[in-house]
């Protein structure tokens, strides 16, 4: 693990009153949430109750129906943002990786770097070839994403995130679609990055992660908060039944027993 | 009596090579050859086609294969954007038009714009302009579901991606989306270039001045004009496989080329 990781510029996020529906289907019934710049913020519960569409709701990947959430010092719900401006500062690191498979490794790094930021060609190489370094892939740049393995696909994803100098990180379930011997190295990157002091967002299955990188744990079921806290209090001590149900199928899924 | 697999598979494969050689020794010998040298093979003939068949001939073909190309893309892409457009009335719209020119065919179309539209809108430019708006119609109905595929073929994560990045819409489109589509998109092009191609061959059916020939025109004017059988036509459908295969060769090398990183 890399402990002398520089500091990050970090913004914080605040969502109040968030619905968000697909049709009838009420998805999100009324988030508050608060980030402070700097923390680590882990969003947990049953598949279904809502956290990937609130993570994409903070870059208006899915546009909410009513609510605020204020990034850093953009309203992302005000119709008059700028959202090109605004998620600039928020990386968002995806589920299937999406890099893009026609650029090579240090492409993927650059693209947004000149073609949104406008930095010179060479400045933007030397921002990628560092960020790919820091997630130990500095030789890889000149391959093509599909000649890589899973973890590595998703660290380039995490280097290309970090390419544009982000102020907020969000992670939707970044190992779920990874091989077993793969996540390890995925999740050590993202330690480092909350060490460094990235304010972080992120959809895990991944409770031992959550229960030692995240300063808080919000645990959703039916698109509501039923429980957050500190990440030893939810994980290891819940006081809600549908926690306690949750995390007793996750952490010992041999020992569920199918009852109704 | 039992054999084994292979003996099986050895004896099926002789009996194919027999069946198959013997065919071609029967058409062999009951082709009358100095009649199907002199209906097809007279080339020596047709030296009164040329020049002509060449810098007027092949020229036009393929004069009206390319304009007519272009004209169908620009249409095709606006139709593929239509009918992914969210306003109804555009898919309305887009829909209908390309069942109906993908639905009859060319040849009624090509008529309708050669006498049709000229008595109906009291227009009077010259035959292969009807023609290349004829064959860029019905090539744009073609085109812009092979479009509308192929931009819809790259995963909607790759839009995603590009915009949590800051790209606006149209950045994301121009830069990881249609790139990504122009690779899935080339082979089926490809044969909608050929298909063109040979399609400028129903020119001759609106009549056109010597200038205006096309091959075609040229291979069936041939056959009466020089004593050589078919062989005017053979010539034309020979310059045809000039103008198809290496475009076929082409697309197969950019394909390979691109393969790696189509995944």
């Amino acid at each position: 693990m890399n402990t002398n990781t520089s500091t990050f510029k970090a913004s914080g996020v605040s969502i109040t009153g968030l619905h968000k529906s697909y049709g009838d289907n009420e998805v999100l019934k009324g988030i508050d949430l608060e980030v402070k710049p700097g923390e680590v913020v882990c969003l947990i519960g049953p598949s279904g109750s809502g956290k990937s569409t609130l993570l994409r709701c903070v870059n208006i990947l899915e546009q909410p129906n009513a609510g605020t959430i204020h990034v850093g010092g953009f309203e992302a719900t005000d119709p008059e943002v700028d959202l090109d401006k605004m998620r600039r500062t928020v990386g968002m690191v995806f589920q299937q990786f999406n890099l893009f498979p026609h650029l090579t490794v240090t492409q993927n790094c650059t693209v947004a770097q000149t073609k949104v930021l406008k930095r010179p060609a060479a400045e933007a190489k030397e921002i990628a070839h560092k960020n790919l370094t820091r997630v130990g892939l500095g030789d890889f740049g000149e391959r093509y994403p599909d000649e890589l393995s899973g973890g590595q696909q998703q660290r380039v994803a995490i280097a290309r995130a970090l390419s544009m100098d982000p102020t907020l990180m969000l992670f939707d379930e970044p190992t779920s679609a990874l091989d077993p011997e793969t996540v390890g190295e995925v999740l050590s990157i993202m330690r480092s990055l909350a060490k460094g002091g990235m304010t972080m967002l992120v959809v895990t299955h991944e409770m031992s992660f959550a229960k030692e990188v995240a300063d808080r744990v919000v645990f959703m079921d039916g698109g509501v908060v039923v429980e957050e806290g500190r990440a030893k209090d939810v994980i290891g001590n819940p006081q809600q039944t549908r926690t306690q149900d949750f995390l007793k199928r996750v952490l010992d899924p041999t020992h569920v027993e199918i009852s109704d | 009596m039992a054999m084994t697999t292979r003996q099986r598979a050895r004896l099926s494969k002789t009996i194919q090579i027999v069946v198959f050689v013997a065919v071609i020794l029967l058409l062999l010998f009951s082709l009358d050859w100095e009649k199907a040298r002199y209906a097809f093979f007279s080339f020596e003939k047709l030296g009164p086609m040329f020049p002509d068949l060449i810098i007027i001939g092949l020229r036009n073909t393929l004069f009206y294969t390319v304009i007519s190309f272009a004209f169908g893309l620009v249409l095709g892409l606006l139709l593929a954007l239509m009918k992914m457009a969210s306003f109804a009335p555009y898919r309305w719209f887009a829909t209908g038009f390309i069942e109906f020119f993908r639905g009859i065919p060319a040849i009624l179309v090509l008529l309708a714009f050669g006498f049709g539209i000229p008595q109906a809108f009291g227009t009077s430019w010259p035959q292969p302009v009807n023609v290349m708006l004829a064959l860029g119609l019905v090539s744009s109905a073609y085109i812009a579901e092979t479009l509308r595929a192929g931009l819809q073929a790259v995963p909607k994560g790759q839009t995603e991606a590009a915009r949590s990045l800051g790209m606006p819409a149209w950045r994301a489109m121009v830069t990881i989306v249609i790139p990504q589509a122009f690779k899935i998109v080339l082979p089926p092009m490809t044969n909608e270039v050929i298909l063109l191609t040979k399609d400028t061959s129903l020119a001759f059916i609106l009549g056109a001045s010597i200038a205006q020939y096309e091959m075609t025109k040229f291979g069936r004017d041939g056959i009466t004009a020089i004593d050589a059988g078919l062989t005017p036509l053979v010539m034309a459908g020979l310059l045809y496989l000039i103008i198809t295969i290496p475009l076929s060769l082409v697309a197969r090398k950019f394909e390979s080329r691109s393969a790696r990183t189509k995944r």
